[in-house]
Parts: structure tokens; C-alpha cells; sequence
């Protein structure tokens, strides 16, 4: 019985997807003449920065949907620890199976001590992406219309958002990098102390061990020129790495809206869910890498 | 029609994404067959495998992104 109505119910997902790709856009192209009415959907038109709803305000429309979403965070996690019980139940429990998962994986990468302080960063900012990304999946967000442009729209798309959580996470690594070790820590950049030994040993005359220290001299301040650079980048790559995933799913599902109108459309729909749990989970986790990295580095 | 400005950049648009996906996609066939491997070594440690297999998998497809924004910077912006 089970397997009869799965059988039918791939045959009607197969006979819509292909009555869709015929009766659509590219099938119109295809046999010639005009798409179906019902499939003919408007090319796309995917736009990089973000619109304004409101003429006149700086207000974009990535900016109210990210407003949105810390909206939602916060109650849920306000209504979460509202009345909280010893024995946790319903969305108490939820909340801290979300708190307490991200904790333990924070506690395992960090320790103890550093693991608490990383936490606040590194959940924050995943909560954020994961938020922004999933609450632009629910249907109907982006078609709210305001002054002839959309209301809402996923906030991680606009390249302001991952940048500026790019230079939080940058600063803040780099700040927990001076906490942990003090000025030493600039040596990781700047380490001209090999060269000044490699060279003083050279001017007095030990010719031979001040060549060798010379050379790994030129070699340590090369490395850390090399660390600068990585530093910078990596804040780059934060930005990118977001917004350009985020972007190409926009893309690729308003692409698959217009070439196979029905049913197809679903499966990609259905790896934006996965791939915005997959950049939140790497983009706190990252943070969370590069923080440990920075607190452990030279040891 | 047009320019041949339009062409060179339609050009580069094409070259971009498709040699920038190149790599990543040879790089994602060898983290999955790195994590079959082990998972067909180690069975009990799916779990683990899965997890990492897949950041490993989001970093390799990373590379792909950038070449997919320049792609639509060419296209869209330039």
C-alpha cells in the first residue's frame, strides 16, 4: 500500500516537472512560441546591493530582515529562559540543547577558561548567519513589495553584513591574541629578533654563524610578513566566503524557478536549507579555529 | 548586436567559473574519496568522518564561490 502511493506520488513529481520544463520558458524557447501562462515566470534579475524600500532613508532592505532576525533569536531564546525550571521542558529544552551542543564543541577546541570567552562570539555570530539564512527560506519573504521594491531580503546576500561580522571576528581574535600574550604577540608579526642576533654576530666578526643567522633571520621576518598577510586575507575570505555562497543560492534558486518551474526547485531549496547551516557552522567555527590559533600561537 | 567589450566579458565570465571549478571539484572527489576510504577503514567513526568531510568539503567548494562572483561581477556589474 505504502509503496503504491510512493510510486504514484514520483509519477505525479515526474509528470509536473516535465510538463513544467516544457510549458515554461525554456520549453516555449524549445518548440517555439509562448510559454503556459501558469509557467511563464519572469527571468531573473539578481541584484547586488541592496535595495532601498524607503526613498529617501538609509534603510535597506537587507538591514530590516536582519533587524528581523535578531527579532527572532532574541525571543526565542527570551521566551526559551522566561520561566526556567530545574527539569527543562518544551522550548526551555530546546534552548539549551542549542547552548549546550555549541558549548561543549566551543569547550572541546578552547579549554575551559578560553572556551568561556570565546563563546559569546562565536554563538552570536553563528545564530546570526543561521537565522538570516533560514528566515529567507520561509515562502513569500522576499515577495512583500514596498515602494515597487522588495521589503525583506536574506541579509547575508548583502556583502555590508558578512563583512562587518568579518572585522568584528577579526578584532576580536586579534584582541584575544594580545590578552593571552601580552606584546610578545606582536612577534608573530613583526619577529626581527633573529636578524638583529644573525647580524650583531656577524659585525663581530663570527663570520660564519652570522651568515646562518642572517639568512634564518631574513626567514623569520619573511614569515612574519607571510602572517600579516594571512590575517588580512582571512578577513577577506570570511566576507567572501558568506556572501558568496549565499548569493550563488539566491541565484541558483531563482534560476531553477525559472527553467523547471515545479517540483525542481524544491531540491534546491531544500540544500539552502543545508548549506546555511553549513556557512553558520563555518563561520563561527572558524572564528572560534583562528581564536584558539591566535591564543595558542608561538607555544 | 554587440560590442566586442560585451564579448571579451561574457568570454571571461564563461572561463571564470569554468576553470575556477575545476580544481574545487577534483579537490571535493578527493575529500570524498579520502572519507569513503576511512569510512570503509573505520565504520563506528561515521559521525566524525561526516562532520568533517563536510567542512572540509564547504572549504574546497569556497574556491568555487569566488570564482562564481567574479563570473557575476563580469556579467552583471561590469
Amino acid at each position: 500500500m505504502a509503496k503504491k502511493v510512493m510510486l504514484t506520488l514520483a509519477v505525479v513529481f515526474l509528470v509536473l516537472t516535465v510538463v513544467s520544463f516544457i510549458g515554461g520558458s525554456v520549453g516555449a524557447m524549445i518548440r517555439g512560441g509562448e510559454p503556459l501562462s501558469i509557467f511563464a515566470v519572469p527571468p531573473p534579475h539578481p541584484q547586488l546591493p541592496a535595495e532601498h524600500p524607503f526613498p529617501g532613508l538609509p534603510i535597506t532592505n537587507t538591514m530590516i530582515a536582519s533587524w528581523l532576525s535578531m527579532l527572532v533569536i532574541f525571543g526565542l531564546f527570551f521566551i526559551g529562559t522566561r520561566r526556567m525550571k530545574l527539569v527543562p521542558r518544551g522550548l526551555q529544552n530546546f534552548v539549551e540543547f542549542i547552548y549546550e551542543t555549541v558549548a561543549n564543541f566551543v569547550e572541546d577546541a578552547a579549554g575551559k577558561e578560553w572556551g568561556r570567552r570565546f563563546l559569546p562570539l562565536c554563538f552570536t555570530i553563528f545564530l546570526f548567519v543561521l537565522a538570516n539564512a533560514w528566515i529567507n527560506l520561509i515562502p513569500g519573504f522576499e515577495t512583500v513589495k514596498m515602494n515597487g521594491e522588495p521589503l525583506l531580503r536574506n541579509a547575508n546576500t548583502d556583502i555590508n553584513v558578512p563583512l562587518m561580522l568579518a572585522i568584528v571576528a577579526f578584532i576580536s581574535i586579534e584582541y584575544w591574541g594580545f590578552k593571552a600574550k601580552g606584546t610578545p604577540y606582536l612577534e608573530t608579526f613583526f619577529n626581527f629578533k633573529p636578524l638583529g642576533a644573525g647580524l650583531k654576530a656577524l659585525f663581530t666578526g663570527k663570520i660564519k654563524a652570522g651568515f646562518s643567522g642572517v639568512f634564518n633571520g631574513i626567514i623569520f621576518a619573511f614569515v612574519g610578513m607571510l602572517e600579516t598577510l594571512s590575517h588580512l586575507i582571512r578577513m577577506v575570505s570570511f566576507t567572501f566566503r558568506l556572501f558568496g555562497n549565499m548569493t550563488a543560492g539566491m541565484i541558483l534558486v531563482m534560476i531553477m524557478l525559472f527553467l523547471v518551474p515545479l517540483v525542481a526547485p524544491a531540491a534546491f531549496y531544500g540544500l539552502e536549507a543545508f548549506f546555511g547551516f553549513v556557512q553558520a557552522m563555518i563561520f563561527g567555527g572558524l572564528t572560534l579555529g583562528f581564536a584558539c590559533a591566535a591564543v595558542m600561537a608561538g607555544e | 548586436m554587440e560590442t566586442w567589450t560585451d564579448v571579451a566579458r561574457l568570454i571571461g565570465a564563461g572561463l571564470a567559473i569554468g576553470l575556477g571549478a575545476l580544481g574545487p571539484g577534483i579537490g571535493i572527489g578527493v575529500l570524498g574519496m579520502g572519507a569513503m576510504s576511512a569510512l570503509g577503514r573505520n565504520p563506528e567513526a561515521r559521525g566524525a568522518i561526516m562532520t568533517n568531510m563536510i567542512l572540509a568539503i564547504a572549504f574546497a567548494e569556497a574556491v568555487a564561490i569566488y570564482a562564481l562572483i567574479v563570473a557575476i561581477l563580469l556579467i552583471f556589474v561590469a
